[in-house]
């Protein structure tokens, strides 16, 4: 896991440099502006009702590539894995897992949420982590589902406070193993990792000889079935996968942040 | 992003919603009358690739397959012949049908819950819905337009907007060859095995 940071931070180079410079360039098809646009009157051509897209993407030659080495890296590798935790372990196990890591983000919601001035919802996810930890048996059931106040709390992460602090997207990058992101989302991916508990008994004892990396890898593969079919959907019935993968990336970022 | 730039469009949501909120019942109404039967049709069908045959009819019925192609291509659609345009939409129906019915595992009933309906604009409606669905949350928006009735014209995940997408990747496409080389690039993705 030591690599992760290696990997970021030429993404964090480009960043420093391009992260001014490039918002406004950074435009993509979202529903939202379209709407916005006819809303506001000044759509004049109905055919254009989801506008031409234009983002940031520089290192487009270089990214493809990178997207080609990624999906051989994930058919070869994390979907044997995937597939194997997922025949060995049943449904219900695998879901409570799943709550429990997440309970266990908790410190990426809450830093995220406060750092956004978002207060109340910073409150709310207290609260949440509070509930899932003492009546969930440590995070294994998701209790705050039932209580409806708590149900639908918009989960914030490192990328969204920067987002909100202003700071555009930078170029478009496909990251090794990790995927789609941009300047921004890498250096967020970057502090979620740091504000993230499961990394943490790795980072502060360091070496990997022992015991320390078990949660962090744990966490990876508990999380491979989910990111592999997110993966599947965006590129299925594309006419351009990488296209297709970018355009979801974009707007997916662009909803979460406006949440 | 910027609170502040937001201001306006939420004004312009709220003030029209209680304008247009007629229609948008009407809308709403439509909406769950499809997604009802689309849900008792899907039930019974035993794999995927066979709930996308049985759900398609439905689906005709629903959703604006020439709406969506049109603005799935952009401007450009102006220079696609009347056949051209067909065949295009044609090929662009089978995808959407494709995208749609892969989402589902029939037998597993996702429970909605229906937000309040926006009014974008006249005789537009945007209904905001949760679904819960194996154990995991979801945000779907559908967009309707009036045609005669009221049709569906695109569905928006997790702020993915279904049309948005393809259009991106349509642009580049007719950018670089045209129609021709829209309807091609539409073969080889119905052609391709999933």
């Amino acid at each position: 896991m030591k690599i992760n940071f290696r990997l970021l931070l030429p993404a964090a180079a480009v960043f420093l440099a391009d992260c001014t410079s490039t918002k406004t360039a950074t435009t993509t098809a979202s529903a939202t502006t379209a709407t916005a646009a006819t809303a506001g009157g000044t759509a004049t051509d109905a055919l254009d009702d989801y506008d031409a897209v234009q983002v940031s993407d520089p290192l487009e030659p270089l990214n493809r590539a990178t997207f080609t080495l990624n999906h051989g890296i994930y058919n070869a590798l994390f979907r044997p894995i995937a597939k194997g935790y997922t025949t060995v372990t049943p449904k219900p196990f695998r879901q409570g897992v799943d709550n429990a890591f997440e309970n266990a983000k908790f410190p990426v919601r809450f830093v995220n949420s406060s750092l956004q001035g978002k207060f109340d919802r910073a409150g709310k996810e207290v609260q949440k982590f509070g509930v899932n930890t003492f009546a969930g048996f440590g995070g294994l059931i998701k209790q705050s589902d039932r209580i409806s106040s708590l149900a639908d709390v918009p989960s914030e992460d490192s990328g969204q406070t920067l987002a909100t602090w202003g700071i555009g997207h930078g170029p478009f990058l496909v990251l090794p193993v990790f995927g789609p992101s941009s300047a921004r989302e890498a250096v967020g991916l970057a502090g979620d990792y740091a504000l993230n508990p499961v990394n943490w008994l790795f980072k502060l004892r360091g070496g990997a000889e022992k015991t320390e990396w078990i949660p962090s890898a744990a966490n990876t593969v508990r999380s491979l079935p989910d990111q592999l079919e997110k993966y599947d959907s965006s590129r299925a019935n594309s006419v351009d996968p990488y296209v297709s993968v970018r355009s979801v990336f974009y707007q997916n970022r662009k909803a979460a942040t406006a949440q | 992003m910027n609170r502040r730039s937001l201001l306006p469009l939420v004004c312009c949501f709220s003030f029209s919603s209680i304008s247009w909120s007629a229609p948008a019942t009407e809308a709403e109404q439509f909406l769950k009358k499809a997604v009802d039967e689309v849900l008792a049709t899907s039930d019974r069908a035993a794999n995927s690739s066979a709930l996308a045959e049985k759900v398609r009819p439905i689906l005709q019925r629903y959703i604006s397959f020439e709406t969506m192609a049109r603005r799935a291509v952009g401007p450009g659609w102006r220079q696609f012949t009347p056949d051209q345009q067909r065949k295009a939409t044609q090929l662009f129906t089978t995808l959407v049908i494709r995208t749609y019915s892969s989402k589902f595992t029939p037998g597993e009933r996702p429970v909605m819950s229906y937000l309040a309906a926006v009014t974008p604009a006249a005789g537009r409606v945007d209904v905001p819905t949760k679904l819960v669905y194996q154990g995991s949350r979801y945000s779907v928006t559908y967009r309707l337009e009036q045609e005669g009735s009221w049709k569906i014209t695109d569905v928006v995940i997790e702020g993915v907007s279904l049309i948005a997408n393809y259009r991106t990747q349509l642009d580049a496409k007719f950018k670089s060859g045209g129609a021709p080389a829209v309807i091609s690039s539409l073969e080889q993705s119905v052609s391709r095995p999933k």
